[in-house]
């Protein structure tokens, strides 16, 4: 979390009309995602995105070794945005059995904190996620999690150029990941 | 012997009847028979606990399962790996709750009993309480397994004092194990990070799927190898020149093209690395194993390992009671990989068997339906048909060892891992075990071997 670091916010506060836009842009992802409405999500998406989540070990405090930045390590997600379609153009095949019928998700999004960078057109979108999804009769998986964001502002909206996930889950205590966060 | 203890006078075998093809489905829900498991199967069998690349420096450890018991892997201060229960002498209580790391002791949180990286007893807090006699620090360390030896970069360990030794374990199995571990300079190793997941189902529907269930691939993963490959259908199979061999209860089904699993991985810069190994590995290893090796091809290792040669993902089913496991996984490489290869092997693993992988997603839904429809008694009395291919048996190849079945697409190689699985249940001792395949090549080294006839 070093570079985070390095690009504290340059000036305190972002404006109020600010915060409540990028907020309103991840409330609207988010219902994208429960609605499965991949393709309308995917244009979201910057081409340069980089869509992560690690997956991180329990380790001892005084080991500090930086899993999260580390991006050799297995990952569940460590994606391009070409990567991130291949694996949603799964359920675009009618084959994927395993999402019919189809799953129910909530994606509730909270704790949004706005940030300015270095660079005048993006901005850091720190949140927290707590993804539900019930499948068939009593599948249940609750994923809870911190997300940490870089929204480019482009003409009139905003575009993902970087998402990383870390969920609070030593094992990940379900069978798949079939949900984007 | 392993661990003396649960014993029945269950016979095993009538839970099954292998001539006729077919499995009783108990085997996958009764709490007896898992306890059984646990005795009889994972306290006597050489079980993964780590490759060798996970621990490059002395200090450098490790936890995990054998069994449902938690150890420690550890390379001492002398750089030997021990395994270790992780579990205080004292209370019982657990010393370590890392995934890994390095550590200099392992210091028990109740009562400060602390231990080494050999997993001796050091010291203990308060030692002025214990009297001359109360306490022998060198009788107390922590519970080190029967037997630990590696194969080619992995690690496996025993509780069984009477084990045969690791090479005989697997027997000429490691003829096909090369294809894996030995297809280059410089062999394997694990990239950093293991991703673990919870599936409600057996253990064993894991590695029966993995060790011959070539069938379900293009029709469970239609949608995962469309998705990874541009909408292109599963590779076809050509039933005259692919197989199931099994030795041990060790299994590997594969084809002869060479590039199938490869493909299925989706990422062009590794094809093209396999292509330009290809010669040498055909020096190395023979021209069929190098044919062997990336082919549409999946395997597991007796009891509870799977990989898929060429995709590249390693992975565990670590029982947890007889409706639940979870499963570990990496990403293994070869060392001799250029970087770039290995990040495109380790994206490609994840992608395709993570659990948001596109072929990973299709899977637990499966084996977790297999396993909790048995709730039912009428449905648990209902046989399973394990008979497919059943007549395909080819004697005397003379190229590819072990019980040998033509055509992947069959269930052979399920059915000599419940043979096993029956088999070991039931003997008292592992010597009593009765002999299903005849080595061919026992005590060599089976790298130069290229097939049974050329012995």
């Amino acid at each position: 979390m070093t570079a985070q670091k390095k690009e504290m916010p340059l000036k305190p506060h972002v404006s109020m009309e600010l915060l409540t836009t990028l907020t309103q842009v991840l409330y609207r992802e988010a219902r994208l995602l429960d609605q499965e409405r991949y393709d309308e999500w995917m244009n979201l998406m910057a081409e340069d995105l980089h869509y992560h989540m690690p997956g991180i070990e329990t380790r001892y405090r005084r080991d500090k070794y930086d899993q999260v930045a580390d991006l050799n390590r297995m990952a569940y997600y460590d994606d391009s945005k070409g990567e991130l379609k291949k694996r949603l153009a799964r359920l675009e095949t009618g084959t994927a059995w395993s999402e019919d019928p189809a799953t129910r998700y909530v994606h509730l999004i909270s704790n949004v904190e706005v940030e300015l960078t270095e660079k005048d057109d993006e901005f850091r979108v720190l949140s927290n996620f707590y993804a539900y999804r019930n499948r068939n009769e009593r599948d249940n998986d609750m994923l809870i999690g911190h997300r940490s964001d870089i929204w480019r502002s482009v003409g009139e909206s905003f575009e993902l150029v970087k998402r990383q996930i870390i969920l609070k889950q030593n094992i990940l205590l379900s069978k798949n990941l079939n949900i984007y966060l | 012997m392993g661990i003396d203890g649960f014993e029945t006078k269950v016979d095993y075998g009538r839970f099954m009847d292998l001539k006729e093809g077919w499995l009783d489905r108990r085997i996958f829900t009764r709490d007896d028979i898992y306890e059984q498991e646990l005795y009889k199967i994972f306290a006597r069998s050489w079980l993964f606990v780590a490759h060798e690349s996970q621990l490059p420096k002395n200090g450098d450890f490790l936890t995990t399962y054998m069994g449902e018991d938690g150890v420690i892997v550890s390379r001492g201060d002398d750089g030997k790996i021990r395994v270790f229960l992780n579990s205080c002498p004292h209370r019982g209580n657990k010393v370590c709750f890392a995934d890994g790391g390095n550590a200099r002791r392992f210091v028990c949180n109740y009562h400060g009993w602390s231990f080494d990286g050999k997993g001796d007893l050091q010291g203990v807090h308060e030692e002025y309480c214990y009297d001359p006699g109360d306490l022998d620090k060198s009788k107390n360390g922590l519970k080190q397994v029967a037997k630990v030896s590696s194969y080619k970069g992995l690690v496996f360990a025993t509780f069984d004092e009477e084990a045969v030794n690791l090479d005989e374990w697997f027997g000429d199995f490691r003829w096909y194990l090369d294809c894996l571990l030995d297809n280059e300079d410089g062999g394997t190793e694990f990239m950093p990070g293991c991703i673990k997941s919870e599936i409600n189902a057996n253990w064993k529907f894991g590695v029966e799927n993995f060790i011959g269930d070539a069938l379900h691939a293009g029709w469970t993963h239609d949608s995962g190898t469309r998705a990874m490959n541009d909408g292109l259908p599963f590779p076809p199979i050509d039933m005259e020149n692919s197989y199931h061999a099994s030795i041990n209860g060790h299994g590997w089904e594969f084809g002869l093209e060479g590039v199938g699993d490869i493909f299925l991985l989706g990422r062009p810069k590794v094809m093209e690395y396999y292509n330009d190994i290809r010669p040498d590995m055909a020096k190395r290893l023979g021209e069929a194993r190098s044919k062997v090796f990336g082919s549409v091809a999946s395997a597991s290792l007796f009891p509870n390992v799977s990989f898929l040669p060429g995709i590249s993902t390693f992975r565990q089913w670590q029982p947890k009671g007889p409706w639940k496991f979870e499963l570990k996984t990496w990403v293994i490489v070869n060392k001799n990989m250029p970087d770039e290869i290995k990040s495109e092997v380790t994206k490609g693993v994840m992608q395709t068997f993570g659990p948001g992988g596109a072929f990973e997603m299709d899977d637990g839904e499966n084996w977790e339906n297999c396993t909790t429809v048995n709730r039912g008694v009428v449905t648990r009395h209902e046989k399973l048909h394990y008979r497919c291919g059943i007549n395909r048996r080819v004697n005397d190849h003379p190229t590819f060892p072990g019980i040998l079945y033509q055509g992947q697409y069959n269930d052979a190689n399920q059915r000599s891992f419940y043979e096993r699985w029956a088999d070991m249940m039931g003997a008292k001792r592992m010597a009593d075990m009765p002999e299903r395949y005849k080595s061919v090549m026992a005590g060599r080294e089976t790298r130069d071997i290229t097939g049974v006839k050329a012995i």
